[in-house]
């Protein structure tokens, strides 16, 4: 057996409250590439700040070793030197810099006290080169896509001679190409020596990719299978602690409903004065059915539902008419407060007040149904509105108090959807709801998606996972480009018929 | 987390009483009656501007202009009563619609514009500064005519009756008393938790200690000050929007993340703009007690004042990002810059010395408020 490159021993790690941590081993060998699985809060992260330094020596129990040397990294610092790079799914870099000064940040090559540009840049398109990244030195970050960058952090880190990277979730954002592009990389730099841990809650990829499989869950390392020795079912069963037969539980509803949301040659610009973006798009959604809609990165779907909310784009022509009424200009006020609401695909970003309580998040869009006597809010009765939604999806917190900031990412996904729902909606736009959570949330999406459409609600889901898609939709629309690439009923779904859509190589089937 | 709520809710406290043992070694009247009622007067001014300033910062904005906006509406006010006859109520009701005429006109250009509002309140800054002296002619302009009191100039002169100061602050005590266990029932009534008898009891005796102490501790001198009894109401209202009403939870959730906020259906411009308009009736209650202080409107007042109420917010533990803070703690923040300013007068501090002691504050409390958003 290879000698461990880089070894954990007996890791325990407290907060306030928790133990995040509890004698987890880990080791890692030389050219391997070693996937790290578990659901959100099984303790991942906290393994990985451990090793990058984050949490330094001395926040923690237990060893770690690399090189067989018992190592004590006091910050971020200490490991990069000892040759540990961290690449998070928050890149570090600076979007108003060039590609060169982003590669360079922090050890910019000088000479005579002056920055040598024409050296560094000459370096970076070595670099670049090396990667086989047609990217010109000179290029702002802020151009790049998500794949790119990546792409480009992961240069960053071997400039830095870093024998081990770390890559937390990398293809969250990343097309299929994309994915494709940095697996390769990947098994480049493997065969070169680098060791890798990968943590991806996309197992097909763990599966293209790792060389031995650890799965951590509550906080304890479950065990380390060799990939060829493994299977989908058994990492399943060890992350979650239980078996899981059906992956995706859609009951279609028996009977339809009315026509909640029509929509009729709706084209839109990004601005006023701009050219369209989304072309002549047609679809009718009825009570109790799920919509799917799919697409390459760029496609338009986020937009289309950011659109129909009122919360993007200006429409030039088409109709939407909500209920049988039109709305020709949505806002997301008027949205709420006629039913249709929208739950963001980040929703760090556009859904939730981090800092803030669940409680506080939950009721956020739903304030004016508790204002009473005054204009002053009814506390006790929001109270209780945000316990029934706190238990209904079964938000693992200590109470409705706890700060969302603070819960993992599916956690914090059903507080966006509580919020969303207790808004009492018909039509509700869901826009990847399970990107980034594990299996078991993920079910409890599915299954919320059921208890939805069985109430009548009609359900618009985007999702750029194909499985996903054609798992929980009636019907699934494929867009290409802003413009309808394909209309599928349950009977026509296969993933070859969807992506020939998706890329525009629409079959007979078109609507 | 838990540690860091104890220090932080201790450290204000604990702040206070080390300056007010520092000022009152020494110069024992600080302590006394005659200061401390002083004392009082001033906080209310200063804590009446912060806790405007407090609405806006929760939206993650801010007002430079507030401080020339003091001046400026004080100005109209004592032009229009000394120059012009008006009666102090009108004169007081056309510098308040001025007020908030400027204020929903800035508040509008924030939002609407999206201009940030550092540069349109450092615009309002020097702007009202000019017009204040335009208004006041570059003159003194008391708020009386020869020795007739008036609304205006007993703003900051008048003291409640002993007795009639005793029962406002029994009155008030039966109240709270009665508000929190109103809470209690209605909370006990949808089977949430509710604190022990014993501990609201507790609370609520403290209360009463504190109040009837505080009005019987200023009977020793003249009474209760009506400028006490302004920042109270104050107080008490942005209490209530901040605390039990959509508004203030809006304010707070704009501040914590706009663009969550907007796609939550909430009419963030609006609520900037409100914000902003509220700013301008405090700022009118202000300038109103703080020309009376003073006696007149001269070129200087209100100088400085925006930097007082940002302090004041930010030493009370309000983030400057937005999305955080309490009016307890504004209260107390503008206690500690008042008791500060008021203990260096009393000791006779130069000038010099006291910009220099104010900006040292200011700093400081910036930099508690980064190491308090860091945890």
């Amino acid at each position: 057996m290879p000698a461990a490159l880089l070894e954990a021993r007996h890791l325990t790690k407290k907060f306030p409250g928790v133990v995040a941590l509890r004698e987890v081993a880990f080791d890692l060998r030389a050219g391997e590439i070693h996937a790290l699985c578990g659901e959100n809060g099984a303790g991942k992260s906290t393994l990985i700040k451990l090793l990058s330094g984050i949490h330094p020596h001395g926040s923690y129990e237990g060893e770690l070793h690399v090189d067989g040397r018992t190592v004590k990294f006091s910050n971020i610092r200490d490991a990069e030197a000892a040759g540990i790079a961290v690449i998070t799914q928050e890149f570090a870099l600076v979007d108003e810099l060039s590609v060169a000064e982003n590669i360079f940040l922090g050890r910019e090559p000088c000479r005579r006290g002056c920055i040598d540009w024409l050296g560094m840049n000459r370096r970076a398109s070595e670099l670049l080169a090396d990667f086989g990244l047609a990217i010109a030195p000179e290029t702002p970050v802020s151009v790049l896509g998500i794949g790119q960058k990546q792409l480009l952090e992961i240069v960053r880190a071997m400039d830095k001679k870093s024998r081990v990277l770390v890559l937390d979730e990398p293809t969250a954002a990343l097309t299929e190409q994309e994915v494709a592009v940095l697996l390769d990389h990947l098994r480049r730099l493997r065969t070169q020596g680098t060791a890798c841990i990968y943590i991806s809650h996309k197992l097909d990829e763990v599966f293209a990719i790792a060389d031995r499989i650890t799965i951590l869950r509550d906080g304890a390392s479950i065990t380390t299978l060799e990939t060829p020795a493994a299977s989908v079912p058994l990492v399943i069963k060890h992350m979650v602690g239980r078996e899981i037969t059906d992956l995706f539980p859609r009951k279609p509803s028996l009977q339809l409903g009315d026509v909640q949301l029509a929509v009729r040659g709706l084209s839109v610009a990004p601005t006023a004065g701009e050219a369209a973006f989304l072309h002549e798009i047609s679809f009718e959604l009825r009570a109790g059915e799920v919509l799917g809609f799919g697409g390459l990165m760029g496609a338009g779907r986020t937009e289309l539902l950011m659109h129909l909310f009122g919360a993007w784009g200006h429409r030039m022509a088409g109709d939407v008419a909500l209920r049988g009424t039109p709305y020709p200009k949505p806002d997301p006020r008027t949205s709420i407060r006629r039913g249709l609401v929208l739950a963001s695909e980040d929703r760090r970003r556009y859904g939730l007040v981090l800092q803030q309580e669940i409680a506080f998040n939950l009721s956020l869009s739903s304030l004016r149904q508790f204002v009473g006597f005054g204009g002053q809010l009814n506390a006790p009765a929001e109270h209780v509105r945000n316990q029934h939604f706190f238990n209904s999806l079964r938000v693992k917190a200590p109470s409705q108090h706890a700060r969302v900031g603070g819960l993992s990412g599916g956690n914090q996904q059903k507080v966006v959807l509580g919020k969303a729902l207790m808004t009492g909606p018909t039509v509700v736009m869901l826009d990847e709801p399970t990107r980034g959570i594990d299996v078991g949330a993920k079910l409890e999406v599915y299954e919320l998606i059921n208890r939805l459409t069985a109430e009548g609600k009609a359900v618009i889901l985007v999702s750029s996972e194909l499985p996903e898609l054609m798992g929980m939709s009636d019907r699934i629309i494929m867009l290409h480009e802003g413009h309808l690439g394909g209309h599928f009923t349950r009977a026509e779904f296969t993933q070859e018929r969807l992506l020939a859509a998706a890329m525009g190589r629409a079959p007979a089937a078109a609507a | 987390m838990k540690s860091a709520s104890v220090f932080k809710n201790l450290a204000m406290p604990m702040a206070l009483v080390v300056i007010a043992a520092f000022f009152a070694v020494k110069e024992p009247a600080f302590l006394g009656p005659r200061n401390l009622t002083q004392l009082l007067i001033e906080f209310s001014i200063v804590a009446t501007l912060a806790l405007g300033m407090f609405m806006i910062i929760l939206t993650g904005n801010i007002d430079l202009s507030v401080g020339s906006g003091v001046g400026l509406v004080g100005g109209v006010s004592a032009v229009l009563v000394f120059q012009h006859n008006w009666p102090a109520p009108l004169a007081m009701l056309a510098g308040l619609s001025a007020a908030l005429m400027l204020w929903s006109l800035m508040g509008t250009l924030i939002v609407k514009q999206r201009i940030p509002s550092f540069i349109i309140t450092l615009g309002g800054l020097l702007i009202f500064k000019g017009l204040f002296w335009l208004v006041i002619q570059n003159s003194t302009i008391p708020v009386s005519r020869g020795d007739t009191d008036n609304l205006f100039s007993i703003l900051t002169t008048y003291y409640l009756p002993k007795t009639v100061g005793l029962a406002v602050a029994a009155g008030l005590v039966l109240v709270l008393g009665f508000i929190q266990w109103r809470a209690r029932a209605a909370r006990a009534s949808h089977q949430l938790p509710v604190p022990s008898v014993a501990q609201a009891l507790a609370k609520w005796v403290a209360m009463a200690v504190g109040l009837i102490g505080l009005a019987i501790v200023c009977n020793h001198f003249r009474g209760v000050p009506l400028s006490l009894l302004i920042l109270g109401a104050t107080a008490f209202t942005v209490y209530f929007l901040t605390r039990h009403t959509p508004f203030g939870r809006y304010l707070y959730a704009i501040g914590g993340n706009e663009e969550a906020a907007v796609l939550s259906g909430i009419a963030v411009d609006r609520i900037v703009i409100g914000a902003y308009v509220l700013m301008g009736v405090t700022v009118a209650l202000t300038g109103f007690m703080m020309t009376a202080y003073s006696g007149a409107a001269t070129t200087t007042v209100g100088d400085l004042m925006e930097l007082d109420a940002i302090a004041a917010c930010v030493i009370g533990g309000t983030a400057l990002k937005g999305g955080r803070g309490t009016v307890w703690g504004v209260l107390f923040g503008a206690l500690i810059m008042t008791s500060l300013l008021n203990g260096m007068t009393l000791l006779a501090v130069s000038p010099e010395m006291k910009f220099i002691a104010r900006g040292a504050v200011l700093a400081l409390a910036v930099w508690m408020d980064v190491k308090l958003a860091k945890r």
